[in-house]
């Protein structure tokens, strides 16, 4: 049979004919120079000249033999076992049969073999190309069905003339079957001229045009890449192969280039389509580039690490999220097609109405957070009735989506805050979130668009912009600044106190009173406020100072009221605001210069009592008159 | 169509007529047979815009299921619609057999006739045609008795002059069906391409019909001859015929269509051409 292909003639039902059919394969030996050699046989009977075999990584290394009794046609045949589920052999069978010296492999259109299985099994991949190196050229088909009965099976060449130094035979790899291992065997494996194969259609992409907005330093690559025949027996057979095969091209190359495996740079501004052809024929699929030219980054954020939980930004390390992009059925049209430009890694959804990012495992406690941050960009112009709403679902006490404890405010966004082809960064304060009640176990964000098709995200994470405050101060209050001079000082760590105060006289308070250290600081805390007085340690004159500074602190306080008091008593109250906290730097702490004036009709001559009322727990620090 | 020469595999029947030479390395076969003169009196070329039904003073449209598939099971629901069966735009009329849904049929597709329009007897029957192809998929070049409403079938006689079986694109059968020879058994003959297939390109499928004879060509190779004394019942070919062309969908003739099976498929009609002997 082996020479079959080299005679034009052949039989048919026909009762009598004459037919001459004398070899003359000769001449092409003789007369061509040297190449490789062109011998398309694998595996007849044994091993052909200069055929290998290795196993590969994992697999039962012995899994292939060669067998004398299971033929399909001469005296021996390639048995494979694959081994069960668990083998301490090898998870599965698996293994290249290759050359040392490549073949000339142009004038073949597929690979075919014999084929039967102890069972009835679906292979998971057989094929070409692969001689354990960078396999340029693998092709292989998956899923082949194979039963008891020997099956011919033919794995279409994409591109013969490609294969001018093959040096990949034929490889498989298969495991168990429904954790149960079995045996095939293949015979008759060789290369062959079929005319009977037709090439029917390749597709990168999956045969769709993909649309992309692109910028310049972005790289795509091509995949997606398949290439269908028909076999004899009229069956479509796609097959899997390298980007080796197909020839890539781009419309313009000054927008985008594209190499020899498919990858894709975006190198300027414009529109421009990357195609591909395999042996000459057009492949179907397309990625149609709109490159926007150079890429506007989102603004690097500035928020100090610590006080912000990031779901999405390169400037922070990201808390666990389960997916950007939730993909909900039926309803939500939006797709996600992320980029990354310089190591700027920035979501990008398309198609938007809306989408919905998770944070279920664990849930997000956001309660030491106030804002929620995140930069957007609108491509192209903004719409008319641009809308652009978050939702925020805290999960509840329960944690779990559900279960009658959800909470969830919607935050609407629109124009002039909204704006097109610009970053925008939205600051939601949680405070203006009436609606969720608690934050405690953030488990969605959610983005519902109106008259936005399309927008790039980036930098989405709580921050704390210091009005949120843990209940005891993780740091001293700041240092005075005021020269001891023009200090007249009753509590701090930075100046000569008056002596003899009595910080904790009993008016009938129930307030509790301690003196604490804050980061080596002496700290005075008031815990359970509702009033408290404090007795100096001398009738005091004050009326050359302008001013009571003080350094106090509070993450729960709602009312809070100082006194000064004269003999008579005389005394006036000033308000102090609470809870402390607003402002970045002074970690909770709020430093407050009551303008001595404030306190008139008290007599400044003569000052003995401070009074404080109120609630909470409040830490003072830096209590001095000053000039 | 130059790989037929080069590839031939066929089957002669009556030998004694021909010298087939199959000589040794790239030598094809040759058949030589008397010249005969032909004067065309009818064809479709199918020239016109895409998109375009065939034309209606040449073509009638079979519609529906028939009765029973068209007494073979078959599976489509043949339509008028241009998705179905139209000019391409490139000189060809293309039939084309979908998947879909369609009045309670899984696939659709078309069946042209030029009955009760054009129906001759005797002559050169011919057409140029790209087939389709796949498991389940049934193209067909034929005719029937003119009279088949009056005298029925198989006696108004049947003539396939072509006719695939999709799991074996590259064999064509040329048929005769008559009282005593229909349906699984009629007078058939195989021609096969070596080493191609009749979807990779155009091919002309032709009978040369006389009283009581009809030989089936391809490309110019007759691979079948049959007398009015080879059939085993009375020979129903002596009177006129019209002419069909049609993709079935399954049906008894070729089975089902798989996983495997392509769809669309098309067939690509080039021209019907009808000549008679002068």
């Amino acid at each position: 049979m082996k020479n079959i292909f080299t005679n034009k003639i052949l039989i048919s039902a026909l009762s009598f004919s004459l037919f001459l059919a004398a070899g003359c394969q000769k001449e092409m030996d003789e007369l061509k120079p040297a190449e490789f050699p062109k011998n398309p046989e694998v595996f007849i009977d044994d091993f052909s000249s200069g055929l290998n075999y290795a196993a590969f990584g994992n697999s039962d290394v012995m899994a292939f033999q060669v067998d004398n009794k299971e033929t399909y046609s001469g005296t021996k045949s390639m048995r494979f076992e694959v081994p069960d589920y668990g083998s301490p052999a090898g998870a599965y069978a698996g293994g290249a049969f290759f050359t040392s010296v490549g073949r000339n492999l142009k004038g073949y259109t597929a690979l075919t073999f014999w084929i039967k299985a102890s069972q009835a099994a679906n292979i998971d991949v057989l094929g070409f190309g692969n001689y354990l190196g960078d396999n340029m050229y693998e092709v292989s088909v998956s899923g082949v069905a194979v039963n008891t009965n020997w099956k011919k099976v033919v794995i279409p060449i994409p591109d013969p003339s490609k294969l001018s130094a093959e040096r990949g035979m034929f490889f498989y790899s298969e495991g168990p079957e429904n954790g149960k291992g079995y045996t095939f065997w293949i015979d008759e494996v060789k290369f062959e001229n079929l005319g009977t194969v037709t090439f029917q259609s390749a597709s990168i992409l999956n045969g769709e045009t993909r649309n992309i907005v692109s910028f310049v330093g972005l790289n795509q690559t091509i995949d997606g890449l398949k290439a269908t025949f028909s076999l004899p027996n009229g069956i479509i057979q796609d097959v899997n192969l390298t980007p080796h095969y197909f020839t890539f091209s781009s419309t313009s190359q000054t927008v985008a280039t594209v190499n020899n495996v498919g990858k894709v740079s975006t190198v300027g501004a414009g529109a421009a389509q990357i195609k591909a052809t395999l042996g000459g024929k057009n492949a179907l699929g397309a990625l149609s580039i709109n490159s926007l030219g150079v890429f506007s980054p989102a603004p690097t954020p500035t928020v100090n690490p610590s006080k912000v939980i990031s779901l999405f930004s390169d400037a922070y390390t990201n808390v666990p999220v389960d997916y950007y992009n939730g993909y909900w059925a039926p309803y939500q049209t939006t797709g996600s097609a992320d980029f990354v430009v310089n190591n700027d890694h920035v979501l990008n959804y398309t198609n938007f109405n809306f989408v919905g990012m998770q944070t279920s495992a664990p849930t997000v406690d956001a309660k030491s957070m106030s804002h929620l941050h995140m930069d957007i960009y609108i491509p192209g112009t903004l719409q008319a009735g641009a809308k652009f709403n978050i939702q925020i679902l805290d999960f509840g006490a329960n944690g779990t989506y559900g279960g009658g404890d959800d909470v969830m405010h919607e935050t609407s966004v629109s124009a002039p805050t909204l704006k097109g082809q610009e970053w925008v960064r939205l600051d939601l304060p949680f405070s203006s979130m009436t609606n969720l009640t608690t934050r405690s176990h953030i488990g969605q964000i959610i983005f519902i668009g109106t008259n936005i098709s399309n927008f790039y995200a980036d930098n989405i994470y709580f921050y704390n912009d210091g009005s949120i405050i843990p209940a005891v101060p993780e740091s001293a209050a700041p240092a005075p600044s005021h020269s001891a001079a023009s200090v007249f000082s009753i509590f701090s760590d930075a100046y000569n106190n008056l002596t003899g105060t009595d910080f904790n006289p009993y008016w009938g308070q129930n307030t509790v009173v301690s003196q604490i250290p804050i980061s080596g600081n002496n700290t005075l805390k008031y815990a359970n406020l509702n009033y408290q007085g404090t007795q100096l340690g001398a009738n005091i004159d004050v009326s050359t100072y302008a001013y009571l500074h003080i350094d106090y602190y509070s993450a729960n306080s709602s009312l809070l009221k100082i006194f000064m008091i004269s003999p008579g008593p005389v005394e006036v109250a000033y308000s102090l605001p609470v809870p402390t906290g607003i402002g970045t730097n002074t970690n909770g702490w709020k430093s407050i210069d009551i303008p001595l004036s404030s306190f008139a009709p008290v007599n400044l001559g003569s000052i003995f009592q401070f009074k404080i009322e109120g609630n909470g727990d409040i830490y003072f620090d830096n209590i001095y008159f000053r000039k | 169509m130059n790989t037929l020469n080069k590839n031939i595999l066929s089957t002669l029947l009556l030998s004694t007529l021909f010298i087939m030479v199959l000589s040794s390395c790239e030598k094809d076969s040759v058949q030589t047979l008397p010249q005969r003169d032909w004067q065309l009196v009818w064809s479709d070329e199918f020239n016109g815009n895409a998109g375009v039904l065939p034309d209606a003073a040449k073509w009638k449209f079979d519609i529906g299921t028939g009765n029973s598939g068209w007494g073979n099971q078959e599976l489509q629901f043949y339509t008028n619609r241009s998705e179905n069966v139209s000019l391409d735009g490139s000189g060809n009329l293309v039939i084309t057999a979908l998947k879909e849904s369609y009045s309670g049929s899984a696939f659709t597709s078309a069946r042209i006739k030029t009955q009760g329009l054009f129906s001759p007897t005797y002559g050169k029957i011919e057409a140029r045609i790209k087939t389709p192809f796949g498991p389940g998929i049934w193209p067909a070049f034929w005719m029937l008795g003119a009279n088949v409403e009056t005298a029925g079938w198989p006696a108004c006689g049947e003539i396939d002059i072509m006719e695939i079986k999709g799991h074996q694109p590259h064999i064509t059968y040329g048929s005769l069906h008559g009282p005593g020879y229909s349906g699984g058994n009629p007078i058939t003959k195989a021609y096969g391409l070596q080493n191609s297939r009749f979807d990779a390109d155009f091919h002309v499928f032709g009978i040369e019909w006389s009283e009581n004879q009809i030989d089936f060509f391809v490309d110019g190779y007759l691979y079948n001859r049959v007398f009015s004394t080879d059939t085993p019942g009375a020979w129903a070919f002596n009177h006129s015929f019209f002419l069909i062309l049609n993709i079935a969908v399954g049906g008894n003739f070729v089975g089902f269509p798989t996983d495997g099976t392509a769809f669309p498929q098309k067939m690509y009609i080039d021209y019907v051409r009808v000549y008679k002997a002068i």
